[in-house]
């Protein structure tokens, strides 16, 4: 399968910050001595743009977080990855972040990229006070003064609604949504120019993900930053992402503007998607999608919507449909929406 | 037959905090009451921020956090006259919890089937005379999953996601009269969360299982609760039909909350292209 990435419309000159291409990432297993591989990432390629928030959606198992580690380079066994390439504009020549030497990803995380993992555990050291992180891996980018440091992060902590007094805690000691709120502070004090963020408002009450929200709105303007930003939840989609890439089994089903995606959905999983949630005011019954999720360790031929589809015809099963422009800047992978010479 | 199925009356839960000299008091829960009728299962939402005391009052009618005053009496049973295995697994019986984190309420080094087999036969004398494989696979299939699928599989190896079902069926071994869910969905995706939603909807309609759905999405409360506490600091601060309590709120914290929630939906005009989304 080779799908195409398509470059920005109107600003081809504008180098993408990231492209990835034909990425193939599986967790190779074995249990009771049958070996199998899971099929998690398989076929994935898109473009994110500068200044933009990129969403990406999809149900839980889709295999957001597997793709959101392979960008980031946390690839540790048994994930793999299998084929396809990870471009950065700020590491160009090496694919992937797991390819190039370990100095040179020293030298862009914080300042180029920084990750926020699911459960956000990942960057607080859980043996060590929260301030000790801040001054691990954002003084050497930040420098000046200690005080000044001091400073600015007190300051910086004040936008996600944390009070100094975090800095002296261990990240035990804090609610799952204070840590969650330090893992973003920390992530976004060095104003990266990529921000990598998978599920990171989830545990969050209402009132203070909309803050927090805002906050990564802001820094994003303010610094001209790139977001990757992973949620299962739509309604933070709708409120945050520019462009939104739909994920169902290991592929992209789906990736318009975020407007687009929810005024006119084309892929029958999204429409389900869309069709499903529901709205303050609205009483009408809303159907979840029928059939079981797929097994990436055996999944269904063609494509891989097709046991769930209501549209499904006989090259389903067969080909896999790949992702075609179906309207300006609005790409699809069905053969019902491009027609039956899809693949 | 009692005409209540729970009464909760007045409970309050005081935590205190720090040592000697710098003793805190945290009020989690104040003076709340809240019944539910027996016979007539229904589906009652209780929403707040964090911190608003709603997981302490779910453990309180959980059986698993003491009052610090009043009382709670599940099917005419004052919990703090259980005692004993018998006691507690005939309490177990009627009610179940889910919670949010599925992770923590799996034992990591057990295999998923290892742990519904086992609920299985503590309730076998529950269901009729099905083999506990045939009764787990039942349970599977009521939240969209198969023993084929999550056989040999430990928790980590499913995501968020599958695990919340399979906590789901889990509670549904015991053939509860009344579920107490802790922010069952918030880490589950838009359409199984509907699905789910649903599945609560059929459990009540079906099975005559009431459920106590603790959650801050808004818009799945409004879809499927019969009626709505809105807790603020320990206290209930809004209550009523469902329904009337989210299109009109009365309380400023309500108000609050029905502002501050994303609801999956774009208001006209503006491409997002701009970052012009708004959210209505
Ligand atoms: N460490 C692991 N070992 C084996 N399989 C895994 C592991 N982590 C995730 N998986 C599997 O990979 C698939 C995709 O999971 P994931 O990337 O976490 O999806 P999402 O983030 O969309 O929920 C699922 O089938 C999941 O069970
Ligand atoms: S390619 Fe076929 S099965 Fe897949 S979504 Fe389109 S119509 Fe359905
Ligand atoms: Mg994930």
């Amino acid at each position: 399968m080779h799908a195409s990435v398509e470059q920005p419309h109107g600003e081809q000159d504008v180098q993408p910050l990231l492209v990835v291409r034909d990425l193939q990432a599986y967790y190779r297993t074995s249990h009771a001595g049958v070996r199998r591989a899971i099929r998690a990432v398989d076929g994935v390629s898109f473009a994110v743009r500068r200044g933009e928030i990129y969403g990406l959606a999809g149900e839980s198992s889709s295999g957001k977080t597997t793709l959101i580690k392979s960008i980031a380079g946390a690839i540790k066994p048994p994930l793999e990855i299998v084929g396809g390439s990870m471009e950065f504009a700020f590491l160009p020549g090496y694919g992937g972040l797991h390819r190039a030497p370990p100095a040179q990803v020293e030298r862009i995380r914080w300042r180029h990229l920084s990750y926020i993992m699911q459960g956000s555990m990942n960057v607080l050291n859980p043996v060590r006070r929260i301030r000790c992180s801040f001054t691990d891996f954002a003084y050497p980018h930040i420098g000046g003064s200690r005080q000044q440091f001091e400073q600015q992060v007190v300051a910086h902590l004040s936008r996600v609604r944390l009070d100094p007094s975090v800095l002296s805690a261990f990240p035990h000691e804090l609610s799952g949504g204070m840590r969650q709120r330090a893992a973003l502070a920390l992530a976004t004090i060095c104003r990266p120019g990529f921000i990598i963020a998978d599920e990171p408002t989830t545990a969050l009450d209402v009132v203070v993900q909309k803050e927090v929200l805002g906050m990564i709105r802001g820094i994003q303007r303010e610094t001209g930053s790139s977001v990757l930003f992973v949620t299962h939840d739509m309604g933070v989609h709708a409120h945050i992402t520019d462009r939104l890439a739909i994920m169902y089994a290991g592929r992209l089903v789906e990736e318009a503007a975020t407007a687009e995606i929810f005024r006119n959905p084309l892929h029958p999983y999204t429409q389900n998607l869309i069709a499903s949630l529901p709205r303050i005011g609205e009483d009408a019954p809303r159907a979840g999608l029928g059939g079981a999720p797929p097994n990436l360790a055996d999944p269904p031929s063609g494509c891989r919507f097709h046991p769930r589809c209501p549209l499904a015809r006989e090259i389903c099963s067969r080909e896999v449909p790949v992702m075609r422009e179906a309207g300006a800047g609005h790409r699809v992978a069905c053969f019902a929406v491009n027609g039956d010479d899809g693949a | 037959m009692n005409d209540l199925l729970l009464d909760v009356r007045d409970v309050s839960k005081t935590f205190v905090r720090g040592g000697l000299f710098s003793r805190e008091e945290i009020v989690a829960v104040n003076k709340v009451s809240l019944q539910l009728a027996a016979g007539r299962p229904e589906i009652l939402a209780i929403i707040g921020e964090s911190g608003s005391g709603k997981t302490t009052l779910a453990r309180m009618i959980l059986n698993m956090v003491t009052p610090t005053s009043g009382r709670l009496l599940l099917d005419g049973t004052d919990l703090a006259a259980i005692s004993g295995s018998a006691g507690r697994i005939a309490f177990m019986h009627k009610v179940q919890p889910i919670f949010q984190n599925p992770f923590e309420s799996f034992n990591p080094l057990k295999r998923v089937e290892r742990y519904l087999l086992m609920t299985r036969r503590r309730f076998a004398a529950a269901a009729g005379g099905s083999t506990a494989a045939t009764a787990v696979d039942a349970a599977l299939h009521k939240v969209g999953l198969s023993l084929k699928e999550v056989g040999g599989r430990y928790p980590h190896e499913l995501s968020g996601g599958q695990l919340q079902r399979v906590a789901i069926a889990r509670a549904l071994l015991a053939e509860p009269k009344l579920i107490v869910a802790d922010e069952p969905v918030s880490m589950i995706d838009a359409s199984l969360r509907i699905s789910i939603v649903n599945l609560f909807r059929t459990l009540r309609d079906e099975l005559g299982i009431s459920i106590i759905y603790i959650t801050h999405d808004l818009a799945t409360a409004y879809y499927i609760s019969d009626r709505i506490l809105i807790m603020q600091k320990g206290s209930v601060v809004e209550s009523g039909d469902a329904r009337a309590v989210l299109t009109a709120p009365r309380h400023p914290c309500t108000r609050q909350l029905r502002e501050a929630a994303l609801l999956p939906q774009i208001a006209g005009g503006g491409a997002n292209a701009s970052g012009t989304t708004q959210v209505i």
